[in-house]
C-alpha cells in the first residue's frame, strides 16, 4: 500500500490530464463539441457559492465564489462594468442584486483570478455584514446570476484538492472534512424532511417519479403491450401541475415555515435521570415538568436560547425505556428521531447507577451511549452527583476524563447545582465550534440550495412540454432531469426504483 | 504456438475467407457456402486435438458463443469453439426475431464493433419495422422477425469463414484451473477444459463459457421435470457446474424462463386476427448494409390477437398441475408466462402476437404465450383465443430453471474475478436475450484473446455504449431477475442513440479493441470525417433571420429574433429538413446528401448531448481510477465505517466511478479511497497490418 500512497499527490492531476488529453479523440465527442472551441480550464465548468464564514454572532461573513462565472458575477453584483479589478486587491463596494439593482450592502470584494486562489479556479470573495438578512440576500442574489449554484458539501475543498492546491496531509483530512459536512446536511436535511416542507417535496418526488416511469414505460414498452396513449395525457396533466406549483412555490416569499436556525441540542437518556431538570436549569425557568415519577416527559419539549452569544435550540425528549404505554411509546420514537437530528447530544446519567470502580463505569457509561446515539457529537452529563459519597465524587470526576472510547464527561447536580458551571462552559465550547462551521444551523444555505434545486427541476418540466409531440426521448429527458433535481433534495432515484414503478402499474409481457 | 495445421481448422480454406472482403455490396450478394461440405472435417476425430494449445476455448455456440468466438479470432487468437451439436449453432431457441427497443441499440452496437448478429439479423430477416418510430431518434427500436433456418445458415458459414476459428463438436466435461495461488491476484489461474468423451484435455489460455440454460438446467412441462437446457438437447455435464461451484466457489443463484407452444400454421384462421404490416422500406441493422437480404415485397405479415376470459380460466383449474409456475425462482417480471400474466393482472385482455418462423416455416410463434402447463391443457388453453379455436399444438411450451453466476464476481472485462483467464457471457451471468448474450458475448470473448495474447482487457463505459451499461449493471450491481435491456437503463440515452453507434464504437474496436476489421474501420473514418465536415459546413451558413426566411419561405422564423442563425440552428427546427437546407445551399450541402436523416438527428440532440457531456467526463474520470483488485478492505488506515468496507470487499468495485456508484458508499468514503486509486492510462496499442489483415506478434 505505502508506494501507492506516496505518489497519490500526483495521481489526481494525471487523471484530469488523461482526460484533457483524450478530449478531443473520441470522434463522437468531435462531432457533438464543434461549438466551444476552447477547452474549458477544469472539467468542472459550473461556478459555486457558498458562506465561508461560520454563523452565530459575527460582524463579517465571507461568501466565497469559484468557478469560469465568478467574474461575472463579480461584474453584476460589484457594479464593475469596464474591468476586472486588480488582482487580490480589497476595494469597498456596493453589493448589488443584479435582477432589482437593489443596494443589498457595502462591503469589500476581492478578486482572485486562476490559477492563483484557494480552489485555483477563478474565485471572488465578498466580505459582508454577518446579519442573516444580508447573508439572505446576499445567496439568493448569487443564485439568481446564470451558471452559478450553491457549493454540495466539500466541494471547494475538493476542487482546490484537484487542482493541486492542497498538500498529502492535507488530503488526509479531507475525507473526514467532507464527512462532517455531508452529516451536518443531512441532520440538516432530516429536520426539515420531518416538516410541511418535507412533506410537500416528498409528494412531488413521488408524482414525479410516477409521471417518468409511465413516460418510462410508455417508450420502452408501448410498441408491443397494452400500454394506452391515456398514459401519456395523464402523464401531461401532472407535469403542468406539478411545474405551476413548484414555480408558484418559489415566487411565494412566505414559504410555508420558517426554518429554526441555532445548534440543535438534544437531552437524552434513560427515564428519571434528571433530563428535565438540566433543561430548567440551562434556560432557567420551569419549561418542562418535573417530578420523581419516571416517564414524566412524554414528548418533546423545545426551548430556543442563547448560550454566550450563540444561537442554541435546545430540546428535552421522554426517557429511553421500554414501555407498553402507547404514548409513552411514541414519546420514545420521537425522542430517538431528535437524538438522530441533533447536532449535540446531551446524554444524561443518573450517577448513583454507576457501578462504584471506575473501570467498570466506563465500561457501563460505553455501552449506555452506544444503546442512545450511533454517530452524532455528545457530551455525557452525570447527574446527581449529590448523591454519591464526596470520595467516589472526586474520583469518578478525576479519572474519567480522558478514558477512550467516552466524550467529554461532566459530573453535576441539578439540586445542589454543583459542577453547572464547568459543565457551562464544555458546553459553550462545544457550540461555538459547531458554529465556527458555516454548515452548521445555517438555514440560508440550505434554503438557497433547495431553491436552486426546485429552479432547475420547474425548467426541466418545461422541456417536457416543449418536447412531448415532437420527440418523447428529449420530453422524458425533462422529467428525469427534473426527478434528479428534486432528489437532490429528498434523495437519490435510480433505474431500478422507476422499474418497480413500471411493473407494478402495467402488466409487460414481451 | 497454435500455429501448425491440425486439420480441422479451415484458415487453409481461402475460398471460405470472406475476412477481408466484408463490404457492403459484398456481403449480401454472396451466396452461402454449402454447409454440409465444411461440416464434416470439423466434426473429425477428437483425438487430433489432444494436447493441442489453443489462445481461447468459447465452451457453446449460442448467441454469446458464436460472437465471442467470433470476436477472439478477429481480435488474433486460435481459437476453439465446442458445442454439442454443430448443426445448433446459431439456433434461435426461443422467439424468431432480434432487436427492438433497447435491445436494437445492442444490435447496432455489436455489429459497430464488427460482431455477427447484425449481418445475420439483415440476411435472415422477414418482417423489418423501426418501433417507437414516433418518440424521438434515441429511442427508435430496430427490429426483424427473422427466418431461423436463414440466421442459423449465416452464422455457421460466418464462422466457418473466420480465419484462426476451429469449431468442434463435443460436451466439456470439465474446467481445468490451477491449484490456488493466494500469492498471485485471482488465486486461481484457469488451463483448458477436459471433454466428456474420454479423457481428452485441450489447453487454452482463456476459455469463455457461454453455457446459458444448461448450468443444472431442469425442464419442466406440467408435473414432470427432467434435465436439459433446451428441449432436444443432452443436459450439460455436472462436472462443469461443480468446478464453478465448489473449487473456484463462485455464488451462484437461480433462475426462471419459458418458451411457448409452436403452433400448426394452417391450423389458425388468421382472417380473425389483426394483420399487422412491416415497414415499406426495411431498414438493415448493420453499418455496412444499405438493403436486406429481403425484398421488401417479400416481407412476411405479423398478426395481433388478445387473450379471453377463458385463457384466465384454463390457467385457473391447471395450476395445480404446474410445477413450474408454483415454485418461487425468480422468472423475468417483463417476459412472464401466460400464467403469471393473469394471475398478476386479472380480468384484463392481454396481447398474443403470431408471428412467421420463417419463408418456408409451416410454423407460428405466439409471442406472450410462453406456458408450462401440461401439453393438452396448452391445447386447450389457446383454443380459448379466437384464431386459434381449431389451432394444433406441434411442440408444447416448457419451462426452464437453471444456474446462473452471479455476475458481481467478474470485472468490467467478464472475467471472473478469482480465475484469470476464465470469462463468462450470456445466461450464466443472469441477462435474458439474443442481444444481450450476443453483447456480452463479443466483449468477452475480445477480452479473452486479449488475456491470451497477454494484451491488457479492455471496458466500457457506460456513458458511450448500452453494452457499457449492461456490463457496468451487471458487474456492479449484479441480478436479482433476469436482466433485460430498457432505454430507461441508460443515463445517457439521448447520446446512446442507434443512429451514432458506428461514431461511437467502430474507431474504439478497431484501435483500443483490435476486433473491428480494417474495411469497417475505413468506412467508419469516411463516415465520421463526411458527418464533421457538414456539420461545419452547416455553422458556416451564418444568415440574418430576414435572410432566412427569403431562402426557407415555408419556414415560420420568429420575425422578433434579430440574430444570426447557422445553418445547424435550423436545422433543428421542426419543419427543417436537410434536404430542404441542400436545395437551398446546393454548393456546400448537396454533397451530403446520404446521411441527411443523422444530420438531422445530429442537429437536433447536439444541445442535450452538450449538457450531458459534463457529467459524462467526470463519470470517465472516475473509471479512468481503477481500485487495485487485491486490495485489504478491512486492513485500509483510513477512516472508513465498517459498514464501507463490508461493501466494497463484497462488490470489490475495479473503478472509483463504480464504487461511487454503489448504494451506501459516501462521499468521504471515495475520498478517502483515491488515496489507493491507480490510473488507468488508456494506452493505445499500434497495430500492424499486413495485406489488410492484422498480423499478430506471437505473445511467445
Amino acid at each position: 500500500m505505502l508506494p501507492l500512497r506516496s505518489v497519490c499527490g500526483g495521481i489526481w492531476r494525471a487523471a484530469v490530464h488523461t482526460v484533457r488529453t483524450s478530449r478531443g479523440a473520441p470522434p463522437y465527442r468531435l462531432l457533438s463539441s464543434t461549438c466551444d472551441g476552447a477547452p474549458a480550464a477544469l472539467a468542472d465548468a459550473d461556478t459555486i457559492f457558498a458562506l465561508s464564514s461560520g454563523h452565530g454572532r459575527c460582524g463579517v461573513a465571507v461568501v466565497r465564489v469559484s468557478g469560469p462565472a465568478s467574474a461575472t458575477a463579480l461584474r453584476c453584483m460589484a457594479g464593475f462594468t469596464q474591468r476586472l479589478p486588480p488582482p487580490r486587491t480589497a476595494l469597498l463596494r456596493s453589493i448589488t442584486d443584479p435582477r432589482s439593482t437593489e443596494v443589498l450592502d457595502r462591503g469589500l470584494v476581492l478578486w482572485f483570478p486562476a490559477p492563483r486562489s484557494f480552489s485555483g479556479e477563478d474565485s471572488v470573495e465578498f466580505h459582508i455584514h454577518g446579519g442573516p438578512a444580508v447573508i439572505t440576500a446576499v445567496l439568493q442574489a448569487l443564485g439568481s446570476v446564470p451558471g452559478l449554484r450553491p457549493a454540495e458539501a466539500g466541494e471547494f475543498t475538493r476542487r482546490a484538492f484537484q487542482a493541486g492546491k492542497l498538500g498529502l496531509t492535507e488530503v488526509e483530512g479531507l475525507g473526514d472534512l467532507i464527512h462532517a459536512e455531508t452529516e451536518a446536511q443531512r441532520r440538516q436535511a432530516l429536520r426539515q424532511m420531518s416538516g410541511e416542507l418535507g412533506r410537500l417535496y416528498q409528494d412531488w418526488s413521488d408524482r414525479l417519479k410516477r409521471c417518468l416511469a409511465h413516460v418510462e414505460a410508455f417508450i420502452d414498452f408501448s410498441e408491443d403491450e397494452l400500454i394506452e396513449d391515456g398514459v401519456l395525457n395523464r402523464v401531461d396533466v401532472s407535469v403542468r401541475d406539478l411545474q405551476a406549483e413548484i414555480e408558484r412555490h418559489l415566487k411565494d416569499e412566505r414559504r410555508g415555515e420558517r426554518l429554526r436556525g441555532g445548534v440543535q441540542v438534544v437531552i437524552a437518556g434513560a427515564t428519571n435521570a434528571g433530563k428535565s431538570s438540566l433543561l430548567n436549569k440551562l434556560c432557567q425557568r420551569p419549561a418542562a415538568i418535573v417530578s420523581p415519577i419516571a416517564g414524566t416527559t412524554r414528548d418533546v419539549v423545545e426551548t430556543a436560547l442563547d448560550l454566550g452569544g450563540f444561537p442554541v435550540l435546545l430540546s428535552d425528549t421522554a426517557g429511553l425505556r421500554d414501555s407498553s404505554d402507547l404514548v409513552e411509546r411514541e414519546g420514545v420514537r420521537r425522542a430517538l428521531e431528535r437524538v438522530e437530528q441533533a447536532d449535540l447530544t446531551l446524554v444524561v446519567v443518573d450517577s448513583a447507577h454507576l457501578p462504584s470502580e471506575v473501570d467498570r463505569a466506563a465500561a457501563f457509561l460505553r455501552e449506555h451511549l452506544s444503546s442512545v446515539i450511533r454517530i452524532s457529537r455528545c457530551l455525557l452529563v452525570l447527574n446527581k452527583a449529590d448523591l454519591l459519597p464526596e470520595k467516589q465524587r472526586q474520583k469518578l470526576d478525576m479519572e474519567l476524563r480522558g478514558v477512550s472510547g467516552l466524550p467529554a464527561v461532566c459530573l453535576i447536580s441539578c439540586q445542589t447545582n454543583e459542577g453547572l458551571k464547568d459543565f457551562l462552559t464544555v458546553l459553550h465550547s462545544s457550540v461555538k465550534t459547531l458554529c465556527g462551521d458555516p454548515l452548521f444551523g445555517a438555514p440560508t444555505l440550505t434554503q438557497a440550495r433547495h431553491r436552486a434545486h426546485l429552479q432547475r427541476c420547474a425548467a426541466a418540466l418545461a422541456q417536457y412540454q416543449r418536447y412531448r409531440d415532437t420527440d418523447l426521448a428529449l420530453a422524458a429527458e425533462g422529467v428525469r432531469v427534473a426527478v434528479t433535481s428534486l432528489g437532490r433534495i429528498t434523495g437519490r432515484v435510480g433505474a431500478e426504483e422507476i422499474l418497480d414503478i413500471i411493473f407494478k402499474d402495467f402488466c409487460i409481457g414481451k | 504456438m497454435g500455429h501448425e495445421s491440425n486439420g480441422v481448422s479451415n484458415r487453409d480454406t481461402p475460398s471460405f475467407n470472406f475476412y477481408s472482403d466484408r463490404c457492403a455490396s459484398h456481403m449480401l450478394r454472396k451466396k452461402l457456402p454449402f454447409l454440409h461440405s465444411l461440416l464434416s472435417p470439423v466434426s473429425r476425430h477428437v483425438g487430433h486435438l489432444a494436447g493441442h494449445q489453443y489462445d481461447v476455448i468459447v465452451v457453446g455456440g449460442g448467441h454469446a458463443g458464436t460472437e465471442a468466438a467470433a470476436a477472439a479470432a478477429r481480435v488474433g487468437a486460435e481459437t476453439l469453439l465446442i458445442t454439442q451439436k454443430i448443426h445448433t449453432i446459431g439456433a434461435l431457441s426461443c422467439n424468431p426475431s432480434l432487436g427492438g427497443v433497447g435491445k436494437g441499440q445492442l444490435v447496432k452496437e455489436v455489429d459497430a464493433l464488427d460482431g455477427l448478429c447484425g449481418r445475420a439479423g439483415d440476411w435472415a430477416g422477414i418482417h423489418f419495422s423501426i418501433l417507437n418510430r414516433r418518440k424521438g431518434p434515441a429511442v427508435w427500436g430496430p427490429r426483424a422477425q427473422l427466418d431461423r433456418q436463414r440466421y442459423r445458415d449465416f452464422i455457421q458459414s460466418e464462422l466457418l469463414s473466420t480465419p484462426r476459428l476451429t469449431v468442434l463438436e463435443g460436451s466439456v466435461e470439465e474446467l481445468l484451473v490451477t491449484e490456488p495461488n493466494p500469492e498471485e491476484p485471482g488465486h486461481h489461474r484457469v488451463t483448458g477444459i477436459r471433454l466428456a468423451n474420454g479423457s481428452h484435455a485441450i489447453s487454452a489460455r482463456s476459455v469463455v463459457l457461454t453455457t446459458g440454460t444448461f448450468l443444472s438446467g431442469s425442464l419442466f412441462v406440467g408435473q414432470t421435470t427432467s434435465p436439459g437446457g433446451r428441449i432436444g438437447d443432452a443436459p450439460s455435464s455436472p462436472g462443469l457446474s461443480h468446478t464453478l461451484r465448489e473449487r473456484l466457489g463462485l455464488r451462484t443463484g437461480r433462475l426462471r424462463t419459458g418458451t411457448p407452444p409452436r403452433i400448426v400454421k394452417d391450423s389458425v384462421d388468421l382472417s380473425l386476427a389483426k394483420l399487422h404490416l412491416p415497414d415499406s422500406h426495411p431498414t438493415p441493422f448493420s453499418f455496412l448494409n444499405t438493403h436486406t437480404h429481403c425484398k421488401p415485397e417479400e416481407q412476411l405479415p405479423c398478426y395481433l390477437t388478445f387473450t379471453t376470459p377463458g385463457v384466465e380460466r384454463v390457467v385457473r383449474e391447471s395450476l395445480q398441475l404446474n410445477c413450474h409456475i408454483q415454485q418461487d425462482t425468480k422468472g423475468p417480471r417483463y417476459c412472464p408466462s401466460i400464467e403469471s400474466r393473469v394471475l398478476r393482472f386479472p380480468g384484463r385482455s392481454h396481447q398474443v402476437w403470431l408471428e412467421p418462423e420463417g419463408v418456408t416455416s409451416d410454423l407460428l410463434y405466439p409471442q406472450g404465450l410462453s406456458m408450462t402447463m401440461p401439453p393438452d391443457i396448452q391445447l386447450r388453453l389457446i383454443r380459448e383465443i379466437p384464431p386459434m379455436r381449431r389451432a394444433e399444438i406441434h411442440t408444447p411450451g416448457y419451462g426452464v430453471q437453471y444456474d446462473f453466476v452471479c455476475p458481481t464476481q467478474l470485472s468490467p472485462a467478464l472475467q471472473v474475478k478469482s480465475t484469470q483467464g476464465l470469462f463468462l457471457a450470456g445466461q450464466i451471468n443472469g441477462t435474458t436475450g439474443y442481444e444481450e448474450a450476443a453483447a456480452q458475448g463479443l466483449w468477452a470473448g475480445a477480452n479473452a484473446a486479449r488475456w491470451a495474447l497477454s494484451m491488457p482487457t479492455v471496458t466500457l463505459s457506460r456513458t458511450e455504449s448500452y453494452i457499457g451499461v449492461l456490463i457496468d449493471d451487471l458487474v456492479s450491481r449484479g441480478v436479482t431477475e433476469p436482466y433485460r435491456m430498457f432505454t430507461s437503463r441508460a443515463e445517457f440515452r439521448t447520446s446512446l442513440r442507434p443512429d451514432n453507434a458506428d461514431l461511437r464504437l467502430t474507431p474504439k474496436g478497431f484501435e483500443e479493441v483490435g476486433c473491428v476489421s480494417s474495411v469497417r474501420y475505413q468506412e467508419s473514418l469516411r463516415v465520421r470525417n463526411s458527418l464533421q465536415d457538414a456539420l461545419t459546413a452547416l455553422q458556416a451558413l451564418f444568415l440574418s433571420t430576414s435572410s432566412w426566411k427569403k431562402k426557407l419561405p415555408s419556414v415560420p422564423i420568429s420575425e422578433t429574433k434579430s440574430t444570426l442563425l447557422t445553418g445547424l440552428d435550423l436545422l433543428q427546427y421542426n419543419d427543417v429538413t436537410f434536404e430542404m437546407l441542400a436545395s437551398a445551399f446546393p454548393e456546400s450541402l448537396s454533397s451530403y446528401m446520404e446521411f441527411a436523416q443523422r444530420l438531422k438527428i445530429e442537429a437536433v440532440y447536439k444541445p442535450h448531448c452538450d449538457l450531458n457531456k459534463k457529467e459524462i467526463e467526470r463519470i470517465q474520470r472516475e473509471e479512468n481510477m481503477s481500485l487495485p483488485q487485491d486490495i485489504d478492505y478491512f486492513s485500509l488506515p483510513v477512516s472508513l465505517s465498517d459498514e464501507v468496507r463490508e461493501i466494497l470487499d463484497r462488490v470489490r468495485p475495479s473503478t472509483l466511478g463504480a464504487a461511487t456508484r454503489l448504494e451506501g458508499i459516501t462521499p468521504a468514503a471515495v475520498v478517502n479511497l483515491l488515496n489507493y486509486v491507480r490510473v488507468t492510462e488508456k494506452k493505445k496499442e499500434t497495430p500492424q497490418y499486413f495485406d489488410g489483415e492484422r498480423v499478430r506478434e506471437d505473445a511467445a
